[in-house]
């Protein structure tokens, strides 16, 4: 009787022990779920401030015949300054400056990318919204307290003044910030966006796939179905699941020690962090592919091969088709490990400041995770929400290329 | 055991097999007649399916098996020369297996293609027609016809083994080897099995591995008793069953061991 309470006790006791481990992991991402969010929200939306702006013809010097590049050249710099002067009147060369600096500045692109849209409007006054700089951004977010001494603001009192007036006249709005999703890296928060380091981590993965799943594939083909199990083999095996469990940063140093240092190949490029990222990769996926091509039935090799069909023929038209889900399955999440690393990024310079879209896998560019490193070391305020939203896409695209790894292995699972 | 008047499809001499050092296979001499059926029987581990699996080389995949003896197809073959590759071999001498495993194909992907990668084929009309030959053959057309191109994995266990049937045929073979093809079938599908072999055997030689007695009693024209990888007695599947000379085989076929 002792001995059943006993251990239906231990048995209770245990099941308690999982439920608070579960638990307490999924408080754990729930809270680091929440923070992020929190901090990264801010990050999609931006404060702008209503503005008169008169194309003046005047200090443009072009007209709504001109062409685009003749557009494009004129002094739209010139025309955010008179926008400043009109809208705050008997300015000192002081307050102007101080005025000026609540504006973003890039405030001259925009006003060109509005006047190229909308070339009817020379001559005329219309009211824009503009984007405010970073710094009056986060006191408008309340990320920057404004009860504190002067000294210790980025907004002085002056700036602070002309804030209270704008947002009693109403004039202090907030807009989708669609330059997060299109721009590339800045010196501004305001401006600073991911696409260029979305397009960097695109490219790498392109080049470490092209790269890794051929060999992985072939390697893993020729490991599971041509070689003798022998001393060779295992010393292979052990060798690739050693490789697997390397840290990344050594395959980081890999890259440049041989990629960079022996191959000059190009620093900052994203073939070299992708071939370096595809080192990384390989070993995951040989062992992917290995196993789902050891879950292939013996009885369907034997089949193909009683039919007369070469070892090649019976590996190609049979057993690499039923164990292909699989390997997909493998790669996709290698892909998404690839995705997530940082170290190899740092080691062959894919995390240095670049404002440029890269165009091609040759072009200089950071990485996603690498662009979340720089910002995240950044002084600015405005980076920190940054930081969080980079995370968020990070996070998203792990999230869809894993959920499409379940999703292809659920679809083509073979039933035999 | 000789008998002058036979044809026979294949003769094997003095036949041993190793796996490593363990002998699966002890100087096992047999010969088959042809078109007709032969039965190897025999407890578990006795080495009837070793032996089988050496008449098309298919022990020639597991690593350290070691097959020596002679093998002598037609009278002018030598099934272990080097000359033949191992693909035009078994071209001649297919096998259907234990489990029926069609490919996770369609049923048409299935027959086909055996004709395909021989190149037996030269338009998509014969090979249609191979299709169709084989399928009828192995009584399963009818069955089938209208969904020709679905999965073949969703076809019943008789389904699939008669398919496999019909994909071993598609390519012509001169022998058929079966390793215990009913052992994963119902009674009816077992009933649909012989009487296929009892047609098919106006065309093909076949050597088929059975755990039942029965089954070879019904089906075969020559019975081997294989013991501990020796040959115990070889003879017609009616003398075997009703007066064998081996007081082995008499325990063997009369229930007493095995």
């Amino acid at each position: 009787m002792t001995n059943i309470k006993k251990r239906l006790n231990s048995e209770r006791r245990f099941k308690f022990y999982g439920q608070l481990g579960v638990f307490l992991s999924l408080l754990f991402v729930t809270l680091l779920m929440l923070k992020i969010f929190t901090t990264g929200s801010g990050a999609f939306f931006r404060t702008t401030i209503e503005a008169d702006v008169f194309f003046d013809p005047a200090i443009m010097k072009v007209d709504k015949n001109s062409s685009d590049k003749e557009i494009e050249r004129a002094s739209f710099e010139a025309l955010a300054d008179s926008v400043v002067n009109n809208n705050f009147k008997n300015l000192s060369e002081d307050e102007f400056i101080k005025v000026r600096e609540m504006f973003t500045r890039r405030f001259d692109y925009q006003l060109r990318d509005y006047f190229l849209n909308n070339k009817n409007d020379f001559n005329k006054t219309v009211k824009m919204n503009i984007t405010a700089s970073s710094d009056l951004d986060q006191i408008v977010k309340g990320n920057y307290p404004r009860n504190v001494p002067e000294s210790q603001r980025k907004i002085n009192d002056y700036q602070l003044a002309i804030l209270d007036d704008l947002t009693q006249q109403d004039r202090i709005g907030s807009t989708f910030n669609f330059w997060f999703f299109t721009n590339g890296d800045s010196r501004d928060p305001e401006t600073a966006g991911i696409w260029g380091a979305i397009m960097g981590s695109f490219y790498a993965l392109m080049v470490c796939l092209a790269f890794a799943f051929p060999i992985g594939l072939f390697a893993s083909v020729y490991l599971e179905e041509y070689t003798k199990p022998g001393k060779i083999t295992d010393l292979i095996e052990v060798n690739i699941n050693n490789l697997a469990a390397v840290p990344s940063i050594v395959f980081g140093l890999l890259g440049l020690g041989m990629l960079i240092g022996v191959f000059n190949m190009p620093f900052q490029v994203p073939l070299v962090g992708g071939l370096t990222l595809g080192f990384m990769t390989l070993p995951t996926i040989i062992i992917a592919c290995r196993s789902s091509l050891r879950a292939v039935p013996p009885s369907i090799r034997h089949g193909a091969l009683a039919l007369g069909a070469t070892k090649t023929q019976t590996t190609f038209h049979h057993v690499v088709p039923l164990a292909l889900p699989g390997t997909l399955t493998g790669t996709i999440i290698g892909m998404a490990q690839a995705l997530g690393e940082t170290a190899p990024l740092l080691m062959v310079g894919m995390v240095a400041f670049v404002m440029e879209i890269p165009g091609g896998p040759l072009d200089p560019a950071t990485g996603l995770p690498s662009q979340i490193y720089l910002w995240s070391e950044s002084a600015e305020r405005g980076f920190i929400e940054k930081t969080s939203a980079g995370i968020m896409l990070l996070l998203l695209f792990l999230i869809v290329m894993n959920l499409t790894a379940v999703l292809i292995r659920r679809k083509v699972e073979v039933k035999w | 055991m000789v008998d002058n008047n036979i044809d026979f499809a294949l003769k094997t001499n003095n036949v041993y097999v190793h796996y490593g050092n363990k002998m699966a296979i002890n100087n096992v001499s047999l010969d088959f007649p042809k078109n007709e059926v032969t039965s190897l029987i025999g407890p578990s581990g006795c080495g009837k399916s070793t032996f089988l699996r050496c008449l098309n080389r298919m022990n020639d995949v597991i690593d350290n098996c070691k097959v020596e003896g002679s093998f002598i197809m037609n009278d002018t073959i030598d099934i272990y020369s080097n000359d033949l590759p191992i693909e035009s071999l078994r071209e001649k001498i297919g096998m259907v297996f234990q489990k029926p495993n069609p490919f996770p194909k369609s049923i048409y992907e299935n027959v086909a293609y055996g004709p395909k990668i021989h190149g037996i084929t030269s338009s998509k009309s014969e090979l249609d027609d191979v299709v169709k030959e084989s399928l009828n053959r192995a009584g399963l057309y009818e069955e089938v016809k209208d969904r020709l191109d679905d999965v073949a994995t969703g076809l019943s266990g008789g389904q699939q083994q008669r398919l496999c049937i019909a994909r071993a045929i598609s390519i012509k073979p001169e022998i058929i080897l079966m390793d215990e093809p009913c052992s994963a079938l119902d009674p009816i599908a077992t009933a649909k099995i012989e009487q296929l072999i009892n047609e098919l055997k106006q065309n093909y030689t076949i050597i088929i591995v059975t755990h039942s007695m029965a089954q070879a009693s019904r089906v075969s024209y020559k019975t081997a008793f294989f013991h501990l990888g020796n040959l115990v007695e070889y003879g017609d599947t009616s003398k075997i069953f009703t007066k064998p000379d081996n007081q082995k085989t008499n325990d063997y076929i009369t229930g007493r061991f095995g």
